[in-house]
């Protein structure tokens, strides 16, 4: 491995709890070679998968996250002065072809669309990045792999992938484990014994069911990690739920006394 | 005292001239009434009773009539006008649909039930909670539940405990045995109820058939399980146990030894194992019940327990009240969702102990009355509240709006119209606009950020002995803010009159008006439609889509536009409440009601003067609040007095001339629109 990707390795195991077959799956797709696209809600884990993988295949992972002011010049590098003149610089999505990284392109919804295009040529079967800039065709290290993630709920129109980049990865749809593997995976990230493990998700699963009443998501896993590590801290639980899990999701206060009511539910009354 | 010179010619006059024109009985009978109205009686109480009279009148006249009889001269003691207000409108809305039920009610009940002010404090906070409730009812799985207030009465019979069916949850108007200790207390008692129906609703066999059973035993039975069902749902919801535990207070000190006070202690005992009662029928109660809450899914073993115990009691000899007997503590229901009082219960299943409900259920399945015969009207209705100045409150339901056959449901995809005619397109204020980091304008001489490509150019020009390119920065561009405008025409009989001065009539400026704005907005980032309203009474607002948001401004909709014609009357607040509801719907960045009328809002079934003008206000106001702006262009001269009160003091244009309606509805929208 060059030493330019030593940094990016990833050398402990992070933990990742399977639901499915999505390791299998995705393990398939490496194998030949095939772009993956990870869809699913907030918070479901889209992200520790990918690290997960990225550990498990020994590929270094450079993660971008996506944003409007992204420009292709980003992704694959630019010109830039020294003191004997111009030098290019690769992009990270150039250092992940031309040496061999899985490149992660995160909320790639966000990134403008004409920005997107530039991972055409290198997700067919050219596998090829041309740098016009320095007149460069770059060909794809044989490990290089790329994956991209995005959040289907709160797209609108402006918000979108053209269908030409779509058409170019394999999917894996993601949403939250059913209960009692979120509790496992709540009590092993959020060190809380299982049993308020399991109540922390009972609180969430109620507040799905909220959703398109209000509520554009229900409380993720991931908030209910960091709830968990509040309590780990000897925070009292309601003011954990309160702080990391129901203030955050709305503004609303019918909606917000509704979700305390579910906390209520499940721990008790809140001691005045 | 005659009416004719003791009230002041004006505006008690006034009201009395309209009723004349409407119903010569309804006139007769009030000119009888009034003079014998107490003379302590304030003006103001007479002009408010006669428009109560007048506006129930138009809805209700045999029952009005009544409802004078009754008056017979003086407002009942306790109850002062604004309370009778609320108590007639409340039955004309309960009982919209059944007339005989409305006539009994004018006839029969009891307006006192509106005079109490505890009762009124305890509705307001329940429909003040009301959306959090139903927030926290959908949490458990329960979507299609309605919550409402009970059916206000009085005496001993009224409802004092929360009725849960299937379609809805009713809440008692006056709560007792429950005082609540301020808001939070009030909250818990609400979540711990909906709580409890909740668990009614999940685990227990509902409609059973009542047949002949003692009311007792009924009484017996549903203590069994509401115990029951709440072990159930504390199984999954264990905080609820904290919960309800706060309302179970009763112990062998504070309610004693009567029926009702032992099934409280007993439900204490059901509830809390820490609870330690001596008496010998709790603890009967309490061992049989944690004998089979083993299996808390086996009903049959339960219905057993609450049979045991009312044989008990009518060993003891105590006496039950079936009418004054109430489920303790306050926060659980009366359980008439467990019975089916009409099914009669075979004689063989009354006699065994062993009740198989699964072949109970089956009796249920025969209908008990042959369906109605149904005539399906192929209009979509909406019901939309109305505002009541004179009360405070929004009445809910009380509007309805009738789309015009062949509006389609609006389609989920939303795509924009494709009409290129922007030759006419107007100019917008670019200060207006709003930055944009998805544009980019770059090379620019002077920006907020360096231009990294331009830059580094600019500088290798520079090292090669070139003259360096000084256009080395970028900012971010604007664009204006998408907008969605609902042009709502008025519709009424009075826009066919000419606008003064011409021979064009008003309805003719409005459409004018409304082509203007349909072709001449950019069509790639503006949603435009075109509405319009007419009404009838509160039960007939006619609303018609003549272009909607995702159709073209084609020959179609322009013949459409053409062919409408001028009658009935303007309720705007209707009409306004269905077009915000249409644009919430709506992506674009500002959204936009444009109203174009020629008067002020009336009704045939409306007297007040201000009736319709507060409720237009208030409607514009609620539609602010969810982020739709409005505005109004008007043809009537006089329109300052009301239209300021509806908009407020900037949203309105009055164009008095039918020449330049056009050209003042096209400034305006460059103004509504470059906001």
């Amino acid at each position: 491995m060059d030493k330019a990707l030593r940094p990016y390795l990833i050398e402990s195991e992070p933990y990742y709890r399977e639901t499915g077959n999505e390791v299998a799956l995705f393990e398939a797709a490496y194998f030949h070679g095939l772009p993956m696209m990870l869809k699913g809600p907030t918070g479901c884990g889209k992200t520790r998968f990918v690290e997960h993988m990225a550990w498990r295949l020994k590929l270094p992972l450079i993660t971008m996250a996506c944003n409007e002011d992204m420009t292709a010049s980003d992704l694959v590098g630019r010109f830039l002065l020294d003191t004997h003149g111009t030098v290019w610089h690769d992009g990270p999505l150039t250092k992940a072809v031309r040496f061999g990284a899985m490149c992660y392109l995160d909320e790639i919804v966000e990134a403008r669309q004409d920005t997107t295009v530039v991972i055409h040529p290198l997700t067919d079967e050219r596998r090829l990045l041309p740098l016009d800039r320095c007149g460069e065709l770059v060909k794809a290290h044989p490990d290089f792999r790329l994956v991209v993630s995005y959040n289907p709920g709160y797209q609108s129109a402006a918000k979108d992938m053209k269908p030409s980049t779509r058409q170019r990865f394999g999917a894996i749809a993601f949403d939250f484990p059913k209960a009692s593997i979120e509790a496992e995976v709540v009590a092993h990230e959020g060190k809380v014994p299982f049993e308020m493990a399991a109540k922390l998700v009972a609180v969430a699963q109620q507040s799905r069911s909220l959703c398109g009443r209000g509520l554009d998501e229900g409380i993720s896993t991931r908030m209910m990690i960091h709830a968990a590590h509040l309590v780990a801290n000897k925070i009292d639980i309601h003011d954990a739920c309160r702080l990391a899990m129901t203030a955050p999701i709305t503004d609303d206060r019918e909606l917000l006394e509704a979700l305390d009511g579910f906390v209520e539910a499940q721990f008790g009354l809140e001691l005045e | 005292m005659k009416a004719d010179n003791s009230f002041p010619p004006s505006p008690l006059a006034k009201r009395l001239t309209v009723l004349q024109g409407i119903d010569k009985a309804a006139y007769t009978a009030l000119q009888n009434f009034l003079p014998s109205i107490d003379e302590s009686a304030k003006a103001e109480d007479q002009i408010a009773l006669v428009d109560l009279l007048c506006q129930t009148f138009t809805e209700e006249p045999a029952g009005t009539l009544a409802l004078i009889e009754r008056l017979d001269g003086l407002v009942p003691e306790p109850v002062s006008v604004k309370e009778l207000r609320r108590w007639a409108l409340d039955g004309l809305q309960r009982h919209r649909t059944a007339h005989s039920k409305r006539l009994q009610y004018f006839e029969t009940s009891d307006p006192l039930g509106f005079a109490d002010p505890e009762t009124k404090f305890d509705t307001d906070q329940v429909l003040a909670h009301r959306a959090t409730l139903l927030h926290y009812l959908t949490g458990f799985g329960v979507t299609d539940l309605q919550i409402d207030l009970h059916a206000p009465q009085v005496g001993p019979t009224s409802p004092k405990r929360i009725s849960v069916s299937n379609d809805f949850l009713l809440i008692p108007q006056r709560w007792s045995g429950f005082s609540a200790n301020g808001l939070h207390e009030r909250k818990l008692m609400y979540r711990a109820a909906v709580a409890h129906a909740a668990a009614h609703l999940l685990y227990s066999p509902q409609h059973l058939p009542a047949g002949n059973r003692h009311p007792m035993l009924l009484a017996m039975m549903g203590l069994i399980e509401d115990a029951r069902v709440e072990r159930l749902m504390a199984e999954k919801y264990p905080g609820l146990v904290t919960l309800w535990g706060r309302f179970h207070v009763a112990t062998r000190e504070s309610v004693g030894f009567d029926l009702e006070g032992l099934a409280a202690r007993l439900a204490h005992a059901l509830h809390d194992p820490k609870y330690d009662d001596k008496n010998d029928w709790v603890l009967l109660g309490k061992q049989m019940f944690e004998d089979a809450a083993t299996n808390l899914h086996d009903t049959l073993e339960f219905e057993i327990i609450g049979r045991r115990l009312a044989v008990e009691c009518t060993e003891m000899r105590l006496p039950f009240d079936a009418n004054r007997y109430c489920v303790m503590p306050a926060y659980r229901d009366d359980n008439v969702l467990l019975w089916d009082f009409n099914a009669e219960l075979s004689e063989s299943a009354e006699d065994t102990k062993v009740l198989d409900h699964f072949e109970l259920r089956k009796q249920k399945k025969e209908p008990l009355h042959p369906l109605p015969e149904v005539e399906i009207n192929l209009q979509a209705k909406r019901l939309y509240p109305e505002w009541d100045y004179k009360l405070d409150t929004l009445h809910e339901d009380w509007a309805t709006v009738i789309l015009a056959s062949g509006q389609r449901p609006k389609s989920k995809v939303r795509h924009f119209s494709k009409s290129h005619e922007l030759h006419n397109s107007l100019r917008f204020n670019s200060l207006a606009r709003i930055p944009d980091r998805s544009l980019r304008l770059k090379r620019l001489y002077e920006g907020d950020e360096l231009d990294i490509d331009a830059a580094v150019e600019s500088i290798v020009q520079r090292a090669g002995g070139l003259a360096p390119e000084p256009r080395i920065f970028m900012r971010h561009g604007r664009r204006r803010r998408s907008t969605a405008i609902l042009l709502l025409m008025d519709l009424s009989e009075s826009t066919k009159r000419f606008v003064p001065g011409s021979f064009i009539s008003v309805l003719d400026i409005e459409k004018r008006a409304a082509t203007l704005v349909a072709d001449s907005l950019d069509a790639s980032r503006d949603r435009v439609a075109v509405h319009g309203f007419s009404s009838n009474g509160r039960n007939e607002v006619h609303y018609v889509s003549i272009k909607d948001f995702d159709d073209t401004f084609g020959p179609e909709q322009k013949t459409k536009l053409k062919n409408q014609e001028g009658h009935l009357s303007t309720r705007i607040g209707a009409a306004f409440r269905h077009a915000s509801v249409l644009l919430k719907e709506e992506i674009s960045e500002r959204k936009i009601i444009l109203l174009l009328t020629d008067g002020e809002p009336s009704d045939v079934d409306v007297f007040e003067e201000d009736y319709l003008v507060e409720d237009a206000r208030h409607a514009v106001a609620s539609a602010k609040a969810v982020g739709i702006d409005s505005f109004c262009l008007t043809l009537d001269r006089n329109a300052d007095s009301y239209v300021r009160r509806i908009f407020g003091s900037r949203n309105y244009l009055i164009a008095d001339k039918a020449g330049s309606f056009a050209d003042s509805t096209a400034q305006t929208l460059v103004k509504l629109i470059g906001k």
